[in-house]
């Protein structure tokens, strides 16, 4: 290798990026990878839960290694209103059975794990660097500028984050809109593994998922989040920024609320937070994702818009890592013809197109829609089911009435047509 | 013209954690270099880029201070090589024994003409080891030197003292500590970060150097966070007046 040049530059030292420079280096790629942040993982900002499907196909057998938190076994989904929450919750040991399991993840170590196996394949680990700007002749795109600094690359992979500048200084996409991302603000609190093992009913080593609807997010589209760590919770809220606008509380405020909501406050009891982060995240589905092919560029993961939110279920990291198995396939493949034209690196949309993450993506399309079209998710529903539970379970001594009444005495509020409007929109868009 | 910076790798203070006991945790805090051999190793490779000259970093410690990411980030603040001493008793030494360590090291290096410290370790911050290595090497030695310039056979310093500034030449071979304000330290460039995977690193034991267990002189028998004040924890909300209003009435009572 010369000293200036290398098969190829990844921007960005996250899931995605790392796992492509690790693909190409394990086959002899000479293989620079960009790192803002001072380690992988220091600038990154997740919920939580990886889906261990993707790279179990690359690192077989990684949450043995992997320094993973804890594997999900109990999922749990809540509507929440000011004073009430209401809960399914689903144990089962259908969940983590290997190869569909999932795992709560600090990114910090994990990253770090990640880029320790991409250095060992031989990736060159340039962190602490931002990359400003690409060389650019006639189109294609040759390498990367970062400070006084250029180097040259056959090709340049942007694994650069949700809000791609690079992308965007490519003319690949415009600025990120308000409907395509959510601000989500996250807190690490520190407790003993013991006390989350009772406090949330998990086995030493298995841990919970929980997901919530209502008043995390002041009834606006976006919601609460708290996954288990080994010996911390994450916790936090996601508020798509459209909506943000018009909510009556800050981020911040939202997360404070939640954290002192009665049914969470003693969940924390004692727990000291030690990290609050904060990070815009992707969720304008299939719908935002920008040009991905250039003349001497790939982009991969978040940058490229790869992420599903679901409400449900959200997911990305696995996404990062279909993607950039893709990509490192592309760059192969572009290597052995030494053919790194965007013409010839469509086959990177074929792979994607035969891969989970775009069928996924396919098939979730129209869901983010969805979710922002029907506000009543979030600002009706976990009012009626509190509302329902409490005619339910509180006694108060008045005569009876019968149960179809006392049920449907809420559903009117909302409206049955519209219960079943949004119930069939909901069902058609997954 | 051979230029050693020595540097101390202590635990990285950012993640230096206290425990409910008040005991402190390195658990979490990675090896790094300590902030003031920064200044050290900047003050080290400007004299070198300007004078053509070999600047290699020297240091010695416990066998974790031999840490890949570590030597990268030295290696990419200007020197050419690192050469470290790394046994496990060189841990927890007093400033004697680490000069005597440091001088063991520098005599595998060979000829030298400028060695440079940094002003105190980011750690204990005894101030002693550059004096006493000096004296052991037996050559001139100067601490809280601000400016450098460097001539033939000889160095002509600056020392910033409380009410003057005194400018002394010494002659080479000698031992300068440097303050932090000398200069400031680069933040190392993609191609400096590079160029550092390409250099040599030499880890030697404690027998290579011919040293010996030096025998604890130090004893740490406890080292404790001081007591933390607990707080009111009165919290008033809002920016209302009667907020602003309440805030004063309490401040004023804790004044009186």
């Amino acid at each position: 290798m010369s000293d200036d040049r290398f098969d190829a530059i990844i921007v960005g030292g996250g899931i995605a990026g790392t796992v492509t420079a690790y693909l190409l280096a394990k086959e002899g790629l000479e293989v620079m990878l960009v790192e803002r942040g001072n380690y992988s993982g220091s600038k990154n900002v997740t919920g939580g839960r990886i889906y261990s499907h993707s790279l179990e196909k690359i690192i077989p057998d990684f949450a043995q290694e992997a320094p993973v938190e804890r594997k999900i076994t109990r999922e749990k989904i809540s509507l929440m209103t000011d004073d009430s929450n209401v809960t399914i919750d689903f144990s089962s040991t259908r969940l983590g059975q290997q190869g569909s399991d999932s795992y709560s993840v600090l990114r910090g170590a994990f990253d770090q794990w990640l880029a320790g196996k991409a250095e060992d394949a031989g990736v060159q680990m340039v962190t602490g660097i931002r990359v400003d700007n690409l060389i650019v002749r006639e189109g294609k795109v040759c390498g990367i500028v970062a400070g006084e600094d250029e180097m040259e690359a056959n090709i340049t992979i942007l694994a650069d984050g949700v809000n791609s500048l690079l992308a965007q200084k490519l003319g690949y996409r415009g600025e990120l809109s308000p409907h395509q991302v959510a601000v989500g603000v996250k807190e690490i609190i520190e407790l003993p593994s013991e006390v989350i093992d009772d406090r949330f009913n998990c086995k030493d080593g298995e841990g919970t998922s929980w997901l919530f609807a209502g008043t995390p997010s002041a009834g606006k589209v976006g919601g609460g989040f708290i996954y288990t760590n080994k010996a911390s919770i994450s916790l936090g809220v996601v508020c798509t920024l459209c909506e943000l606008i018009k909510a009556n509380k800050t981020i911040p405020q939202m997360l404070e609320d939640f954290k002192s909501h009665p049914s969470i406050e003693p969940l924390l009891k004692g727990g000291k937070m030690i990290e609050y982060s904060g990070h815009l995240v992707p969720e304008g589905g299939l719908h935002m994702v920008p040009k991905i092919i250039g003349d001497g560029v790939l982009i991969v993961g978040d940058a490229a818009g790869f992420c599903i939110n679901l409400g449900y279920a959200v997911r990305g990291m696995d996404f990062a890592v279909g993607s950039a198995e893709c990509a490192a396939r592309a760059v192969l493949k572009a290597k052995e013809t030494k053919n790194y034209s965007a013409e010839f690196l469509q086959c990177y949309q074929s792979f994607l197109d035969d891969s989970f993450v775009m069928k996924d993506l396919k098939h979730y399309k129209n869901f983010p829609h969805f979710l922002e079209e029907t506000p009543r998710i979030f600002d009706g529903y976990p009012g009626m089911a509190a509302d329902m539970m409490t005619d339910l379970f509180v006694v108060t001594g008045n005569p009876p009435q019968s149960m179809t009444r006392m049920m449907m005495k809420h559903v009117k509020q909302i409206g049955l047509l519209n219960i079943a409007k949004d119930g069939w929109k909901g069902v058609r868009s997954l | 013209m051979n230029i050693i910076s020595c540097f101390k790798v202590v635990p990285d203070e950012q993640d230096i954690t206290i425990k409910p006991n008040r005991d402190i945790s390195f658990e979490k805090a990675p090896m790094t270099i300590s902030a003031y051999d920064l200044n050290c190793i900047e003050a080290g490779a400007q004299l070198a880029e300007a004078f053509e000259g070999n600047l290699i970093g020297v240091s010695i410690g416990a066998k974790k201070i031999d840490d890949s990411k570590l030597k990268k980030n030295v290696l990419s603040r200007g020197p050419e090589s690192i050469l470290m001493v790394a046994d496990d008793f060189l841990e927890d030494l007093d400033t004697y024994q680490t000069a005597n360590a440091l001088k063991a090291a520098i005599q595998k290096v060979g000829e030298f003409d400028l060695i440079l410290c940094g002003e105190g370790s980011a750690d204990l911050y005894a101030q002693q080891v550059g004096a006493q290595l000096g004296q052991l090497l037996n050559v001139p030695v100067i601490n809280s030197v601000n400016k450098i310039a460097l001539m033939e056979g000889k160095v002509i310093v600056e020392r910033s003292l409380e009410d003057e500034v005194e400018t002394i030449e010494i002659p080479l071979p000698a031992v300068i500590s440097v303050t932090s304000d000398i200069n400031l330290p680069r933040i190392p460039s993609m191609k400096q970060i590079l160029a550092a995977g390409k250099k040599s690193a030499t880890i030697l034991s404690a027998l290579d150097v011919g040293i010996g267990d030096f025998g604890a002189t130090l004893q740490v028998i406890e080292t404790k966070a001081p007591e933390q004040k607990e707080r009111k924890k009165d919290i008033i909300q809002g920016d209302s007046d009667e907020a602003i209003k309440s805030f004063i009435t309490k401040i004023n009572k804790v004044l009186k």
